[in-house]
């Protein structure tokens, strides 16, 4: 028999650890598109106020968050107007929640399809990002709108050129929850415990983040770790790039996208070595 | 000689039995701890069960074959199926192959019920593998094939189940691999769009030159859709070549599988001290050539027994039998009879062209003097009836639980 004759595909027991097929994805690039497209079309499905959730979910949270944590809790907000404050956090940190949800139950929530057909698993969670990307940039329109009617109305908005950093602050966010969210929905497929735990976390993680206070309210000695959180450059410089034009924290940046390299790339690895497996225990 | 495309080579699989999510962190660990001791898998570790849904299987498919698979449920067909989709991976082995393979485990994967028939088409589409381009190319073709243009821009939530069908083989049908796998469950719908996705089948492997690899557990199928086949039982192969002649043996491999206890040695007989069975056969009187119960096919059922009761009294036996689904499909009974202690011999019958196909469970229960249960031995006999169709032609499954061929009659 030939033997290691030019085959061009193998199944075997074997999954290498590195085994990223870049171009494999790019050939599904139509199904990327698609998950988001069906994304879309269904999640406003008899609704009466279709894409108008989009705001008003941010908008929500943030009057009762404007309420809780300011009116009666009285936490500062750096002198920026409350509402102006928590609303571009909400928006940035809902978006990571959404994505690392989403992610984390890619085999959970896809098994009817994984058991039926392959296609690389990377992309549903990649396409759930591209959705939910759709949705955070309609929302940052929506906090822009707001922020002209408060200009209108004689609060004084100081824009600094590091609101041209917002794309990659989006990216940073994406990539962070894409691999965390991978890392955890390898181990939740098996031990489904991790699953309510998750919930749990992702509820506190909020409150490690400057969602409801700002980074200078954080003790010197605790600095360090606060900022080891990716998600807190990404919010504060966000943040300030609109009202108060702070100098770019740049070495906490730097440890941001490095923490937020590493997490990928171990999430995707994991992720790729173990897609196949998941199936025998969902 | 025709080119290979697959090369199946020693492919096993095992899976763990027990309740889901009873394996621990800590089990997985000394799972782990313990291959990396032995170098060898942990599944040697004797206080958990696992089961082989394959073993060993090797076996080679050229181009322009259809191949069929076929065997009981549970004989790792569906294993088989799902490793050469990659959805699932062997434990061991290796299968390598030439060539874009598209499966067809199920029609219209992923199909979201809010979307319009449109969109289905292109999500389904793209998630079976095909390009954008592609398919806008072959959409005017999928939609004349599907036949539901009017709805076209309706949700599909909104379809009959037909529809729903029809749309989902369309795009299925116009999948372009070198390689496809399809699964018995197509098999839905109503006759005549069956007939039209047999004949799609057939042409894609006789005028497109396609490979096919095509899985049943009906010989009838598979006797008219492909030239090669694999009979698999228990996870492993027990005959392969070309259709007529493996199907004759699995014939006979069903045929020994079933009927008939022979209790010679006394000690295993069952019963009780009223009754012990000694004999239960189960004889069909076989229509076809390769000795498989089909739906014509009449049974005669044999029984003998140890009648041990010493009074005097009445003696009847009751037959029941009972579908796959465990409901009573009938029931019959011998009329009192008043027996001394001894042999006593039965009879019985099941008439060809009444039961469905399907599986089926046999029980009896030996009564005293109308009232009172001497003994009853649960599923006793089973026997597997086969689809048959008179044509040849693949029309799906006679719904019903029974299927009397009572004549129709009409006229002018």
């Amino acid at each position: 028999m030939e033997k290691n004759a030019d085959w061009q595909w193998e199944i075997s027991a074997h999954r290498a650890w590195f085994r990223f097929n870049l171009r494999e994805l790019f050939q599904y690039k139509d199904l990327i598109f698609r998950f988001v497209r069906r994304d879309i079309i269904a999640s406003y499905q008899q609704t009466i106020l279709g894409p108008v959730w989009v705001f008003l979910q941010p908008l929500f949270t943030t009057f009762v968050y404007f309420i809780i944590f300011s009116r009666v809790a009285k936490i500062p907000t750096d002198g920026i107007p409350a509402l102006l404050f928590y609303l571009p956090g909400i928006i940035i940190w809902s978006y990571y929640a959404d994505c690392i949800t989403t992610t984390m139950n890619t085999f959970q929530y896809n098994a009817y399809i994984f058991n039926k057909v392959y296609f690389p698993r990377l992309i549903v969670p990649l396409s759930s990002i591209l959705f939910h990307s759709f949705r955070i940039s309609i929302q940052l329109l929506l906090f822009l709108g707001v922020c002209l009617v408060y200009t209108l109305k004689g609060t004084t908005i100081h824009l600094s050129w590091q609101i041209l950093l917002a794309p990659c602050m989006i990216l940073i966010t994406a990539c962070f929850a894409l691999g965390c969210g991978l890392i955890v929905s390898v181990l939740t497929a098996k031990y489904r415990d991790l699953d309510n735990i998750m919930q749990f976390l992702l509820r506190l993680f909020m409150f490690a983040a400057p969602v409801v206070y700002p980074a200078s309210l954080i003790p010197k000695k605790y600095e360090f770790i606060f900022w080891l959180n990716p998600l807190t450059p990404v919010i504060e410089i966000f943040r300030s790039s609109f009202f108060k034009p702070h100098p770019l924290p740049l070495s906490y940046l730097m440890l941001c996208i490095l923490t937020t390299f590493i997490i990928l790339i171990t999430g995707v690895i994991l992720f790729n070595k173990r897609e196949i497996q998941i199936m025998d225990v969902i | 000689m025709a080119k290979k495309l697959i090369e199946a080579a020693h492919i096993s699989k095992y899976y763990r039995l027990g309740v889901l999510g009873s394996h621990t962190i800590k089990e997985d660990l000394k799972d782990w701890w313990a291959g990396k001791l032995h170098k060898q898998p942990a599944q040697e570790t004797e206080s958990r069960e696992y089961i082989w849904a394959l073993r060993d299987i090797s076996f080679d498919v050229y181009q322009g074959e259809v191949l069929g698979l076929i065997g009981k449920n549970g004989a790792g067909k569906s294993t088989l199926l799902k490793i050469i989709s990659r959805i699932t991976l062997p434990t061991s082995g290796r299968i390598s192959g030439n060539g874009r393979i598209a499966s067809l485990l199920e029609v219209g994967t992923g199909f979201h019920s809010e979307l319009t028939g449109r969109e289905n088409i292109y999500l389904n589409g793209h998630i079976m593998g095909m390009k954008k381009k592609e398919i806008d190319r072959k959409f005017e073709e999928i939609i004349e094939f599907s036949g539901v243009s009017r709805f076209l821009d309706t949700p599909v939530k909104r379809y009959s189940s037909g529809m729903y069908v029809r749309l989902a083989f369309a795009v299925a049908a116009h999948l372009d691999p070198e390689i496809l796998v399809i699964d018995e469950v197509l098999a839905v719908g109503d006759a005549e769009f069956q007939q039209k996705c047999l004949n799609k089948i057939k042409s894609i492997s006789k005028e497109e030159g396609k490979t096919i690899l095509f899985v049943s557990h009906n010989i009838q199928t598979i006797r008219n859709v492909c030239n090669r086949a694999i009979v698999l039982d228990k996870g492993s192969i027990i005959a392969s070549g070309d259709s007529e002649s493996v199907l004759a043996s699995y014939g006979k491999m069903t045929r020994d599988q079933f009927l008939g206890v022979d209790y010679s040695n006394q000690t295993e007989q069952p019963g009780n001290e009223n009754i012990r069975i000694k004999r239960l056969e189960l004889i069909p009187e076989y229509q076809n050539q390769f000795q498989v119960i089909d739906v014509r096919t009449p049974l005669r059922i044999l029984f003998e027994f140890f009648y041990q009761v010493e009074e005097a009294g009445e003696l009847m036996v009751v037959l029941q039998v009972f579908n796959n689904a465990g409901e009573m499909i009938f029931e019959v009974a011998s009329r009192n009879y008043s027996f001394k202690k001894g042999i006593v011999k039965g009879e019985s019958a099941i008439p060809g062209n009444f039961l469905n196909d399907g599986l089926y469970y046999i029980s009896i229960t030996f009564v005293r003097n109308s009232i009172i249960r001497l003994f009853y031995l649960e599923s006793c006999l089973s026997f597997d009836v086969e689809d048959y169709k008179d044509s040849g032609s693949w029309s799906g499954k006679w719904a019903g639980v029974v299927r009397p061929s009572f004549p129709v009659n009409l006229s002018q």
